[in-house]
């Protein structure tokens, strides 16, 4: 019996699923995920000799930066300020989600979501395409400093090269949103860290390092690992295109104070 | 036998896994408290970003028709996972389990969309990641 089990396993496993439940159904078409193996070698280099992150990228769903996840490593509980503890206890989505009303996710929250994204790379610019939502943010990693503008939803980035590590620094955030989708607060004096090494060709190590005074008392870090999937295409995310939930009142706007 | 109905058993498990989306926070719209089950006949699905939605006729504790509407995943992730606005065609007979909208609306968040036989569809909507209970 085991080994009839073994072969029917076996033979599912080669089988494309659409056909598991052949049964002429139009209406029904099985899942077509299944486990993954990213193609292995080396991590690809750049003509000028730099680690290249060039590709469509699966990342780990962090709704919730304090918990450990697949693919994701968190450190616990957030070591607040008192100010930044108000915040959190405070929060209540259904009074506002910006999110849930396709304001920016900002860059912590867009590197978060299960959509994918993809980054295309030269000497000058590490470009984040982000499905969720078809947002971008466009970083330059020659070693310029930051830029002296306005306040934005993602924040003004840099990057600069640790070896092989390509490190982005980012500041100058607006304050309007949250860090993760269950709504852990920071403030406008947000500094994040985010190093990416390329350990191989299938995989790429991110670091997310939270750095907020004015919010948490030290600084505090996610690690996660994302997958290479030459598989996948981006595709376009309206976020407005049916969002009933907000024009039908359920989702509320937050209100910012001017 | 036996081992046949576990391979069965453990591919409809595969097929029940949740997809995601980040939309909007769950706690923002559905209320984790307010489970809901609903056996109903489809009118029609929009597949459009950010959820797709399922439209359905129920009936309620009085025999009346009601219309319902139900808010599944993220296009974009229930297409690469294989699913389609044609996985479900309008007239069919279809048990919903999800949870409820807080503004008291026949509106749901749905975790399943079973066919008669048992199998489901659409697996795919944010109530897996519904927010814990805050660490407050």
């Amino acid at each position: 019996m085991k080994r009839l089990a073994a072969t029917l396993l076996v033979i599912l496993a080669m089988t494309p699923l659409a056909g598991a439940f052949a049964d002429g159904r139009q209406e029904y078409k099985p899942p077509a995920q299944q486990e993954y193996t990213p193609p292995t070698g080396p991590a690809p280099r750049t003509a000028s000799g730099k680690v290249d992150f060039s590709g469509v990228w699966e990342k780990p769903y962090v709704p919730d930066m304090t918990r450990d996840g697949k693919g994701q490593k968190s450190e616990g509980d957030l070591p607040f300020t008192p100010w930044g503890e108000a915040e959190w206890k405070k929060y209540d989505a259904a009074e506002g989600d910006y999110t849930g009303a396709c304001l920016p996710f900002g860059m912590t929250r867009s590197m978060n979501t299960p959509e994918p994204m993809q980054f295309m790379q030269s000497d000058k610019y590490l470009g984040f395409l982000f499905e969720q939502n078809s947002w971008f943010t466009v970083v330059p990693i020659d070693g310029r400093t930051h830029r002296d503008g306005i306040a934005t939803w993602f924040g003004d980035s840099v990057g600069h090269w640790e070896g092989d590590t390509l490190v982005v620094d980012t500041v100058n955030f607006n304050g309007k949103t949250r860090l993760d989708t269950v709504g852990h607060p920071h403030s406008d004096q947000l500094h994040l860290t985010q190093r990416f090494s390329r350990p191989d060709l299938g995989h790429l190590t991110y670091e997310v390092i939270v750095d907020d005074p004015k919010t948490f008392t030290k600084p505090w870090k996610n690690v996660r690992t994302l997958t290479l999937r030459p598989d996948w295409e981006m595709m376009e995310y309206s976020c407005e295109e049916n969002n009933k939930s907000l024009w039908e009142g359920r989702i509320k706007v937050p209100k910012y104070k001017p | 036998m036996h081992a046949t109905r576990f391979v069965i058993v453990a591919l409809l498990t595969a097929a029940a896994a949740p997809t995601l989306s980040a939309h909007h926070s769950f706690a923002a719209e559905f209320d984790v408290n307010k489970p809901v089950t609903l056996n109903g006949t489809v009118t029609r699905v929009e597949w459009g970003n950010p959820h797709i939605w399922v439209y359905l006729e129920v009936k309620d504790e009085h025999g009346v028709v009601q219309p319902w509407q139900c808010e599944g995943g993220a296009p974009n992730t229930l297409t690469r996972n294989g699913w389609s606005k044609d996985s479900l065609k309008p007239n069919s007979s279809i048990t919903i389990d999800g949870f409820l909208a807080k503004d008291g609306s026949k509106t749901c968040n749905l975790r399943t969309v079973k066919l008669p036989d048992g199998r489901s569809v659409f697996a795919g909507s944010s109530a897996p990641d519904a927010p814990p209970p805050p660490k407050r």
